[in-house]
């Protein structure tokens, strides 16, 4: 059985300290994920989907922004083929976190590594890069174990707080504006990325972008800054060893 | 069910194939798809460039047509920049960002 082997294998105090590093690495983006998910919850019920349409799309679904842009989308009953191309133009970016995951986890059986990516979240994706991103011994099993402690309680938190947002979204509010915490809790996770020029570069130009083509449909905006902002990333990494060489 | 429902199931059934597709893809594929180091080292900035751009539309919001005028959320969000400066804090972000948005707001001219 994989849950006993799992059992078995917890007690070794390796395993159990990089779970409770990632959970303590990932605590100030769970109330970022808490908030987006009552949030989304509310979001879903207000435009008109079933409470049990609703529970079923976040627990099958499990994509904040994917969600949200489908819902006017849902609301104006397009054909099923636009909803699909605009979820995957907001869920580009797994794609692209899954192919810098991958070399950590490639070891790893199909089945666990289907697991490992259907569970993976962008804060995963932060935290985790911010704290083996540079690491060049692979396999390694503190990896999986540190991710796994901060997916895990990201999942159940995600979709807790989604159900319960689901099912109280009639009693809060609209004029607390709790949408809002949802961004300040994102913010709360960019600011101490903020760490070096080549940082600083990209989130000022993906900033640019993202005000300049925020009316483009299907977030095509958000895809935009993407893929500029790490442009600038990588011209401003490229100039500054450049300057390094030349000095 | 109704046909609404069924309307909705599907919608639902799409965006979790585009979950399954773009979050396990390269994850369980990555071995036919070899990355070179470099395009490995460039996404490093990826996510960065994604949350800010998810972040400025709702921050910094305009519309065609009409003058882009600044809202109450920008101020609340540049003091929640400036509580993180101060405290080191993620949490006080939320806390600060969001009582000072809800203090300006009422006072708020445009």
């Amino acid at each position: 059985m994989a849950l006993s082997r799992v059992l078995a294998k917890w007690p070794e105090s390796r395993y159990r300290l990089q779970f409770m590093l990632g959970l303590r690495d990932a605590v100030p983006a769970l109330i970022a994920t808490g908030t987006w998910g009552l949030v989304t919850g509310i979001a879903i019920v207000k435009s008109g989907l079933s409470e049990t349409m609703a529970t079923l799309m976040t627990l099958l679904v499990y994509a904040g922004s994917a969600q949200l842009t489908a819902l006017p989308l849902i609301k104006d009953a397009v054909p099923l083929w636009l909803i699909f191309a605009a979820g995957l133009v907001v869920n580009i970016r797994f794609l692209i976190f899954g192919a810098a995951l991958q070399p950590f986890f490639r070891h790893l059986s199909w089945p666990k590594r289907l697991g490992v990516g259907f569970f993976s979240t962008d804060i995963g994706f932060v935290l985790f890069m911010g704290r083996y991103g540079e690491a060049k011994r692979r396999p390694d099993p503190r990896h999986l174990w540190y991710f796994l402690g901060i997916i895990a309680p990201g999942w159940l938190v995600w979709n807790a707080c989604s159900i319960v947002g689901i099912f109280l979204a009639g009693a809060i509010p609209t004029s607390w504006s709790l949408e809002f915490a949802a961004v300040l809790a994102l913010l709360s996770v960019v600011i101490p990325l903020v760490s070096t020029r080549p940082v600083a570069f990209c989130i000022l130009v993906a900033a640019s972008v993202a005000w300049v083509g925020q009316p483009l449909p299907l977030r095509l905006g958000l895809a935009a800054a993407v893929v500029s902002g790490i442009a600038a990333g990588v011209i401003s990494e490229r100039l500054s060893k450049d300057a390094k060489r030349a000095s | 069910m109704s046909d609404g429902n069924w309307y909705v199931l599907g919608a639902i059934l799409v965006l979790a194939v585009c979950s399954l597709l773009t979050r396990t893809g390269y994850m369980v594929f990555g071995d036919y798809l070899p990355l070179p180091e470099g395009l490995r080292r460039a996404l490093r900035y990826a996510p960065a460039a994604a949350l800010v751009g998810i972040i400025v539309p709702e921050v910094l919001p305009w519309q065609p047509g009409s003058l882009p005028s600044l809202d109450a959320k920008a101020v609340a969000a540049a003091i929640a920049i400036l509580v993180y400066w101060k405290t080191r804090n993620s949490l006080y972000v939320i806390i600060g960002g969001m009582l000072a948005f809800w203090l300006i707001r009422p006072w708020w001219p445009f």
